[in-house]
């Protein structure tokens, strides 16, 4: 599953990333690198961009990027 | 001096230089620039969202006896960047050597801040980290362990509150001290493990004999990790087919182990030291509560309040700028066309001035000054708003919220930002564009800011709201504002489909925490802004009133304004504004003169309607005493008025309700030339045509071309043509 697919409120673990290039860099220099949590604080009103938490400072990207992030599902327990 | 925190003091080595330079590095919105202005007394600008500095900056400052110079560097988040700013701090800490760094680092975010301290580290110059934002971290409940944060990294750790000059003294002495001690500086290297140390070691050694490294240009370390990453534009020069070679032996072991992409490998490593520098040296309390900011977005970025909520702002903020600076607007007025008039032409009677002289400074600059000076309290209050939003952190949501929009004109949220910063004024935004990571993004934004309708235009709106649409000037107003908004709309899809259609551009932004700004903050800051506009007026406007004064009286003895050679001018390109209801002689020479800035419009406007000799009733001359009562007085009813406005109406209130002296004399004469149709028209054409040179200007130096400033010109004249002829011509069909 994608980051695109965790709705508001849930979490999950960053797995790969299938972008390539500067905006890969970029993203990794912000922090979304494998193995890092995030979770899903917020959608524009609008429907896109999205809000997320990561390495605990708050990051908006477009769910377009957020589809080409994979990540793993966290359950809350 | 604290000993622990300055490994590197070696006393034989010790060459005291005299000047020293100090970079200022770290990620955006760390708080550098608030750093610097409290240690060095600047004015640098500052704002709560990513991105407020887009050029390298420095202030000096002495510090026991010897000069130092803070280089404040736009935000980055990586030595790979990805901006244009992003370069511009990148390639200073690279090539210029600054005797010492000094990493800010967001103590709230240690983790990603750590990202990028690692990569100044590689560097290899000395580094003295001020931990920032210690404040805020304490009130989250931070507990941040400095001294094994320095010890494992081999620098200087400091903490800091930027905003209330808390640390700045040890700070300073601490890089001093680095600075001093240079010279026996020995670069903790920081492992990144034994594959990556490997290969980085095999390209130092061949890297060695390279001429630019000899040269002592480009640290050797980095470059050799840069190499392992392939940053394409960190290697540019060594890409010939000898270094490539190098790095592709050198890194051929850790390909086969972790696989092609180094990058990757890279970008992980550095993250995976710093999240474990970060468990180290970081002791979180065991809950995470509900932190302010979370609670205010849940409420402002809400999926059903949040466009309501913003346009809400938007529309406070225009309100309110024009409710509290009308009333002082109309006392300027009062005072620039009374008292003040009446001194000056009693100081110029006492010294027996020459009639031209007089004529000169009553009818060319205390007309032509005058007039734009009047504006001074709307502009301010603008600059006031738009300080007020960048410093709480709502700029940022602005983007957040508007970018779906925005990216159905082809932008992104982004954009956003220097496009509301138009509404002040134009220049600033255009170099704001900085932030937008391609050319394309910010070339279609730049084209657009000149449509947001800026401080200067105001006053051309104010006078002939006021003299045509008095009962309903608030809308008439608005609907202008609103006017270059729908055309910025229309214009961002059509250039869309024509000059740009490349792919559509990505948006990743940091939302920075609210945070409350100082009042001394926003006034400083909203005076930095603000007084651009006073030495504007000062300066070009007093020029321009000087030269219409001569345009308007040569050659001499002229008998008619209409003769003269600015008359003849104007009458020369008036046909062209006949179709739009304003083929005047006057108003082709104010629009004229209008190209070098807005106000100048009017200015010119109050020249060229001064009433002609002998119309002028003689009134009796109050003394002295009554002119300063009569300032004072009226301007306590000002602040009355304005406290009254702004919990009274809901409209926005006329500026200029009241007949006051000063302009009056140019009301009553546009009052006959014009209609309101064609008044309407006219502020359309003046809110359409050209931005202002400066605005020109500030697009050639950001774009290195005239080519953008070439399109505004031409794409502009033609729009605001176009749009006064269908409203004057439509208007008249239907008979308004
Ligand atoms: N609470 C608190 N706020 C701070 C501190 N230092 C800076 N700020 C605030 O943080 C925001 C960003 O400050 P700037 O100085 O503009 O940050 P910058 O690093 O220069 O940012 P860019 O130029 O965008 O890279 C402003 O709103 C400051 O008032 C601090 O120590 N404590
Ligand atoms: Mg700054």
């Amino acid at each position: 599953m994608t980051l695109a697919d965790l709705k508001t409120g849930e979490s999950g673990k960053i797995v790969k990333i299938q972008l390539s290039g500067a905006l890969k860099r970029r993203l990794m220099d912000m922090g979304v690198v494998a193995g890092t949590d995030v979770i899903v604080e917020k959608v524009a009103p609008l429907g896109d961009p999205i809000e997320v938490r990561i390495k605990s400072y708050a990051l908006s990207l477009r769910l377009g990027e957020a589809r080409q992030i994979e990540v793993e599902e966290i359950k809350k327990s | 001096m604290n000993k622990q925190n300055t490994p590197f003091v070696n006393q034989e080595h010790n060459t005291v230089k005299n000047n020293l330079t100090i970079a200022v590095a770290g990620n955006p919105n760390s708080g550098k620039s608030t750093l610097i202005n409290a240690i060095a007394g600047s004015r640098l600008q500052v704002g709560n969202w990513p991105g407020v500095t887009v050029e390298k900056k420095s202030a000096s400052f002495d510090f026991q006896g010897r000069k130092i110079t803070l280089v404040d560097l736009p935000g980055t988040y990586s030595m790979s960047p990805y901006t244009q700013e992003e370069v511009i701090a990148r390639d200073y800490l690279v090539r210029e050597k600054p005797d010492v760094i000094i990493n800010v680092v967001d103590a709230t975010n240690l983790e990603r801040n750590l990202y990028f301290s690692l990569q100044l580290l590689e560097l290899g110059i000395p580094l003295v980290m001020a931990l920032n934002m210690h404040d805020e971290a304490a009130g989250k409940g931070f507990r941040i362990d400095e001294e094994k944060m320095a010890s494992i990294l081999g620098c200087a750790v400091i903490p800091t509150v930027a905003t209330k000059g808390e640390g700045i003294g040890r700070l300073m002495e601490t890089a001093v001290a680095f600075a001093d001690a240079s010279e026996a500086h020995r670069p903790v290297v920081i492992s990144y493990g034994d594959d990556i140390e490997k290969a980085a070691l095999t390209i130092e050694k061949s890297l060695k004999d390279h001429p630019d490294i000899l040269a002592g240009h480009l640290p050797l370390r980095w470059m050799a990790l840069k190499m392992i990453e392939g940053d394409a534009r960190a290697i540019e020069n060594y890409k010939t087919a000898q270094y490539a070679a190098v790095a592709e032996n050198a890194t051929h072991h850790l390909r086969s182990a972790h696989g092609e992409d180094l990058e990757a490998l890279m970008a992980d490593t550095r993250y995976g030291l710093a999240a474990g520098l970060t468990r180290e040296a970081l002791q979180k309390p065991e809950t995470r509560k509900r932190e302010l900011t979370e609670q205010i977005d849940a409420v402002v970025l809400n999926r059903y309040a949040g466009i309501p909520i913003f346009l809400l702002a938007m529309w406070l903020m225009f309100k309110l700028t024009f409710d509290i600076a009308g009333p002082f607007t109309a006392w300027l007025d009062g005072v620039i066309g009374g008292p003040l008039s009446r001194w000056a032409e009693i100081f110029l009677t006492a010294i027996s001035a020459p009639e031209w002289i007089t004529s000169l400074v009553m009818e060319g600059i205390i007309a032509g000054v005058g007039a734009v000076l009047v504006f001074l309290p709307p502009i301010f209050a603008m600059m006031f708003f738009i300080t007020l939003l960048e410093a709480s952190g709502y700029m940022a949501r602005a983007a957040f919220v508007m970018d779906r929009m925005m990216h159905a004109i082809g932008l992104h949220g982004k954009s956003f930002i220097p496009l509301l910063l138009g509404f002040g004024c134009n220049v600033p935004a255009v170099y704001a564009t900085r932030t937008l990571e391609n050319q394309r993004d910010k070339a279609l934004t730049a084209l657009l800011i000149p449509l947001m309708s800026c401080g200067a235009r105001l006053p051309v709106y104010v006078i002939f709201t006021g003299v045509f649409f008095a009962a309903y000037a608030g809308t008439v107003l608005w609907s202008l504002y609103i006017l270059g908004i729908v055309l910025a709309v229309l214009m961002g899809l059509l250039f869309k489909k024509t000059l740009f259609r490349g792919e559509a551009p990505v948006f990743i932004m940091e939302l920075p925490p609210y945070r409350m700004p100082t009042a001394k903050n926003l006034m400083i800051h909203t005076w930095e802004k603000g007084k651009h506009y006073l030495i504007k007026a000062g300066t070009w406007i007093l020029a321009i009133s000087v030269f219409v004064w001569f345009g308007l009286n040569m050659p001499w003895g002229v008998e008619s304004k209409k003769d003269s050679y600015l008359g003849k001018t104007g009458q020369i390109i008036a046909p062209v504004f006949a179709p739009l209801g304003f083929g005047t002689w006057e108003a082709a020479s104010s629009l004229l003169t209008g190209v070098v800035a807005k106000e100048i419009v009017v200015s010119t406007m109050s020249e060229v309607y001064v009433p002609e000799a002998g119309e002028e009733q003689q009134e009796e001359a109050p003394s002295f005493g009554e002119n300063v009562k009569e300032i004072g007085v009226s301007f306590a009813g000002a602040f009355v008025e304005a406290g009254k406005n702004v919990f009274s109406t809901f409209g926005i209130a006329t500026m200029s309700a009241e007949e006051e002296e000063g302009t009056t004399g140019l009301k009553t004469a546009i009052a006959k030339v014009f209609t309101p149709l064609s008044a309407y028209a006219f502020m359309a054409f003046v809110l359409l045509y050209l931005p202002c040179f400066i605005v020109l200007v500030a697009m050639r130096d950001e774009f290195g071309t005239w080519k953008w400033a070439g399109v505004t010109i031409i794409y502009q004249c033609v729009l605001a043509w176009v749009v006064a002829f269908v409203i004057y011509q439509g208007g008249s069909l239907i008979g308004l």
